[in-house]
């Protein structure tokens, strides 16, 4: 097993303890009102140790800042092409334009050129303190609204140190606090951060292990065992569980979810995620291949309504679709 | 016969269709129907325009004779009170629980039938006082005045020129008495049981103060809708305080049930679509800003002059229709604060996303308080209403104007900018005409620091300031129907146009803010701070509209934080602005005999009056560009959702603009699903209050609805959305009007 236990390749991360640390942020999603109770602010960190093939945020996934290129905004001015200390960008015989993105080293001097907004550079390095300054703004809204912080990703916990420090602090300013977990972390990591966070929304993706190993890239039992400790431990828990028609939209695995949510005490809702192709341009962006390609079956609502029902049939816990 | 002369139409071949879709919008309604079929139906009826393209031009006329003795005036408006009285075709239709009609087609194009006389719009008229005496009251008092003499000669012609328009309305009345009398005499069955009872509860009123609940609103729409078919477009103000006691009364004797008060009420909203003409085209003058703009708004909530609550049984009867029937002609404004109930929010955020933007928010926490400083008496402060739109007034008691400029166009021209001639375009009667001025070449080297030439544009908006303050206000417009219901027209012998009420208002109203504060954070980085290049060059560019600078432009728009996302450095800018206009206008509280209060509006203006003198900006926009509406960022420019727009709208002090504005956000439908986005738009009105905003208006639509809506209006025929102020029927506005909301930023 190997479980992922710290800052491994966070570039931003600084491990000296007099410090906060810093880390790699892709985005900061105000007024994000489906991930937790309401109006958040969603602090979305990179990297993930999940490789699941429905990905809806793939440039969440690589740990370091990457170069994302959207084809159909290049107005064909050069700029990169002058900019890129590589010579990575080409502009080719026929006007088409070419990225190697192979010999990219990141460094981010395209999209600074590139005012078109055709190249941007996905996540940057912040420190904890700017992170907050950003999110308390809101405060009103979290006030009026019982809203808050909430951690997602890509995986908090990919960055245990960086999250850690952002909970503690948000904390600190009277912020409701929610982390969104894929669940695969050494238990210890959780075990440092419980005290700052109110709610977790535990995301499960499968209930059969050699699927979910197969569609996540990662071990079932492992998400299980953190999923029981962190009831043992009294967090509150929303259970997130993405249904992908073809993959995991199966009765065996809606039971599944039941049956393991039913013994646990501090579960309390269980929302049903239908699969959405939203992320499915990104994938290109990045050039990276869509492991979803050949399927591409968005769920009905009636599906998502007879599934909800087939779930809230074999537990007590409230089932909802967001 | 007569007293149906419009009778019932054969049905519209589209009611079917309508009643099924929820009435043609973008999202039907799906909650408990609570209205009977029979009402339901009607609304289907007048919302398709059938009975609004059934209104004529006027067949009557003054007496050419008699005009030639050459009477006043305001004679000859009283005299064409009079014939519109006794000729305007009467319009009774079985079934509906309440009458009276404006039936003249020259009444909803903002003219006084059979005269040559502009009529009156921008105003909430005081229909409380002949709720409560009725118009022998009004006559008692107009007698009691000339009776106790000292008036001048227009004063007496004042006073008896309401009397005869006093004398028109009743004789309207009488009309639609007798007419009531026959049809009762003629119908059988339920029918004639309903004709019983509209003649029940009309028969006394307005002649008389109501006694119940059903002639309370029957002398309302009476009252109302008399105005309105003589050509005024007055809002209607604080109803839930003026027929909630009458209720409350009513209910607590039992002589009616909720469900019967809610099916009254309905008839009053649906008789209130009655110019809606279902044809794509508006009835009304303005150029394309759609078909419901008649100003004819309701506020609902808030505190009475004593400081007690006013939200009550008909302010959720109210807001159940309204969410039922989803009409949107009658714009409401909800008064909400700290104290407001959950019940109360909670319907306004379900109807706001429904779509349509029919309900806004005004800040009861903030706007008595701001009324007060500005020097209004408590008691008048905690019963204001608006002018039809949201410019905020004491209803009944004042004759209202604004006077719009575009303070973009002012920072334009001491860049020295070349604006084309604007088209020479007359505004409505309130509002101030603006002009343009030559550009002033060579002035870049007069501005050797930011300072020097933000002096300059404050200079500007100084003499502009100063210009449209230094208006007089009175009008030779006569209008002594109107001015019955206004206080104190009877008591100073004074007309509504003429200084007569209590208080005559000419607000200020600037627009482009947010355009100016993002040219002026991108002239100070990149010319002041960054030296990239000189003001000479800029301007230049601008000149040329980015002739060959597209790279500068684009690197503009990606890089600025603009106005709207909670920037502290562009918000610091904006109060500057924010401060100095604000502190100019607030240097002439009263002058000329009206009171100045500070607005900040565009309305339509940003696709109408300005776009044609706007030039390329310094923020990246090209020429005749649709930039900011009202107080809100400029479209595209915010990119960190509604609550940093709603931030950096609330970061300046509010306390220093009386007439108020607005905050206008579009919102995704698919962001505010269920239970959280409920939750979500309760929590965005709630912090809206608190952080001091004035007024915001939610539309709940997504642009790709607007588009299909675009090119298949056929598909969406009552499918509202907010404009300013009001909402209209999207397929009734003009292409640049639909594609100024399509602009706007979408939150989500």
């Amino acid at each position: 097993m190997n479980l992922p236990s710290g800052d491994r390749s966070s570039p931003g991360a600084c491990s000296r303890p007099d410090e906060t640390p810093s880390g790699t942020v892709f985005d900061i999603q105000k007024f994000s009102i489906h991930d937790g109770p309401g109006i958040r602010t969603t602090v979305f960190l990179k990297g993930c140790p999940l490789r699941c093939l429905w990905c809806h945020n793939p440039e969440s996934q690589d740990s370091l800042p990457e170069i994302s290129l959207i084809a159909s905004k290049c107005v064909g001015c050069g700029q990169c092409v002058q900019a890129c200390p590589l010579n990575n960008h080409v502009m080719g015989a026929g006007g088409e334009r070419i990225f190697h993105r192979a010999r990219c080293r990141r460094c981010g001097a395209c999209a600074e050129n590139c005012y078109a907004g055709a190249i941007e550079v996905i996540g940057r390095t912040m420190s904890v303190e700017e992170v907050i300054a950003d999110v308390v703004k809101d405060r009103a809204f979290y006030e009026t609204s019982g809203g808050g912080m909430t951690l997602s990703g890509g995986e908090p916990m990919a960055q245990p140190a960086f999250s850690g420090a952002l909970l503690r602090q948000a904390k600190d300013a009277g912020l409701h606090c929610v982390m969104e977990t894929c669940g695969f972390a050494a238990y210890n990591l959780y075990a440092t951060l419980l005290p700052d966070v109110d709610l977790f929304l535990f995301d499960l993706k499968d209930t059969d292990p050699a699927r979910h190993r197969e569609n996540t890239g990662v071990a079932l039992e492992p998400i299980v065992e953190n999923l029981r400790r962190l009831d043992t431990a009294g967090c509150r828990i929303w259970l997130r569980c993405p249904i992908i028609p073809g993959i995991n939209a199966v009765e065996t695995h809606l039971a599944g979810i039941a049956s393991l949510a039913g013994p646990l005490t501090h579960v309390e809702r269980i929302t049903l995620l239908p699969y959405h192709p939203f992320g499915q341009s990104k994938y290109a962006r990045l050039s990276i291949p869509d492991p979803m390609l050949p399927c591409r079956a968005e769920p009905t609502d009636h599906d998502m309504d007879r599934w909800r029902n087939y779930v809230a049939n074999r537990t007590t816990i409230p089932v909802d679709v967001s | 016969m007569q007293a149906a002369a419009m009778k019932a139409a054969t049905r519209h071949p589209r009611q079917a269709r309508w009643a099924h879709q929820g009435f043609g919008v973008a999202t039907p309604f799906a909650g408990t129907v609570r209205l009977s079929r029979a009402t339901r139906d009607l609304a289907t009826r007048y919302l398709s325009g059938e009975i609004g393209r059934a209104v004529q031009p006027t067949a009557f006329a003054v007496d050419p004779a008699w005009l030639a003795t050459a009477p006043t005036p305001n004679r000859h408006y009283a005299e064409a009170v009079r014939l519109i009285a006794a000729q305007a075709p009467l319009r009774i239709l079985p079934g509906e629980r309440l009458v009276g009609a404006a039936t003249l087609r020259e009444a909803a194009q903002h003219l006084t039938p059979a005269t040559p006389f502009r009529s009156i719009s921008h105003t909430t008229l005081g229909f409380e006082k002949p709720l409560r005496i009725g118009y022998a009251g009004l006559r008692a008092q107009i007698a009691a005045r000339l009776a106790r003499g000292g008036l001048d000669v227009a004063g007496v012609d004042l006073l008896e020129s309401m009397t005869i328009c006093l004398d028109a309305a009743t004789h309207w009345h009488a009309r639609h008495v007798a007419a009531l009398e026959r049809l009762v005499a003629e119908a059988r069955g339920d029918e004639r049981r309903n004709y019983e009872q509209v003649l029940t509860a009309l028969r006394p009123v307005p002649e008389q103060p109501p006694q119940t609940f059903r002639e309370a609103l029957q002398a309302l729409w009476m009252l109302w809708d008399f105005q309105r078919l003589c050509g005024n477009w007055s809002g209607i103000g604080r109803i839930d305080k003026m027929l909630g006691p009458f209720l409350a009364r009513d209910l607590a004797t039992g002589a009616i049930t909720l469900d019967e008060a809610r099916e009254l009420l309905a008839h009053f909203w649906i008789k209130g679509c009655e110019w809606t003409n279902g044809q794509g085209h508006q009835m009304s003058e303005g150029p394309g800003s759609g078909d419901a703009q008649f100003y004819q708004n309701i506020v609902l909530a808030g505190v009475d002059e004593q400081g007690r609550p006013v939200a009550n049984a008909v302010t959720d009867l109210v807001l159940e229709v309204v969410e039922e029937l989803h009409i949107s002609d009658f714009p409401i404004a909800v008064r909400i604060g700290a104290a407001t109930p959950e019940r109360i929010l909670r319907r306004i955020a379900a109807i706001q996303r429904l779509g349509g933007g029919i309900i806004a928010v005004y800040n009861e926490d903030r706007i008595p308080r701001t009324l007060t400083a500005f020097g209004y008496p408590l008691e008048e402060a905690r019963d204001f209403a608006n002018d039809g739109c949201w410019e905020i007034l004491i209803p009944g008691k004042t004759s209202f104007g604004y006077q719009p400029f575009d303070v973009l166009l002012l920072l334009q021209e001491v860049l020295g900018l070349s604006a084309t001639e604007p088209v020479a375009r007359h505004e409505k009667v309130e509002c101030g005409e603006w002009r343009t001025h030559s550009p002033q070449p060579g002035m870049t080297e007069r501005f050797p620091d930011f300072e020097a030439l933000y002096a300059a544009f404050r200079d500007r908006l100084a003499a502009k300031v100063e210009e449209l303050t230094t208006t007089v206000p009175f009008l030779d417009l006569p209008c002594p129907l109107l001015s019955l219901l206004v206080d104190d027209c009877i008591e100073r012998g004074r007309a509504y146009t003429q200084g007569g009420p209590r208080y005559t208002v000419r607000s200020p109203h600037a627009g482009g803010l947010a355009d100016v504060v993002n040219s002026l954070l991108v002239i100070r980085r990149l010319v002041y701070e960054a030296h990239e290049f000189t003001l000479e060059r800029l301007v230049g560019i601008l000149q040329s509209d980015w002739e060959d600078q597209e790279p500068l432009r684009l690197r503009i728009q990606r890089d600025f934080d603009f106005y709207g996302n909670d920037s502290a450095e562009v918000d610091a800018l904006m109060q500057r602005v924010f401060n100095d206009f604000t502190k100019l206008v607030g240097a002439v509280r009263e002058r000329n005999g009206a009171l100045r209060p500070a607005g900040i509006s565009t309305f339509g203006r940003e696709v109408s009056a300005y776009r044609p003198h706007r030039t390329a900006t310094a923020a990246g926009n090209r020429k005749g560009a649709i930039l900011a509406a009202n107080f809100s960022p400029s479209p595209g420019t915010d990119k960190r959702g509604p609550t940093a727009v709603i931030r950096s709208h609330c970061a300046v002090d509010f306390g220093r603009l009386p007439c108020g504005t607005v905050l206008d956000l579009k919102i995704l439908p698919q962001s505010v699903k269920g239970e959280a986005g409920l939750q979500a738009l309760m929590g965005l009105m709630r912090s809206f209050v608190q952080l001091g905003g004035i007024f915001m208006q939610t539309d709940v639509v997504d642009n790709d609805l607007l588009r299909d809506a675009q090119a298949h209006p056929e598909k969406y025929p009552n499918l509202s959305v907010r404009i300013s102020g009001w909402s209209a029927r999207f397929a009734t506005l003009s292409k640049n009007w639909q594609d100024m909301i399509i602009n706007r930023t979408e939150h989500g």
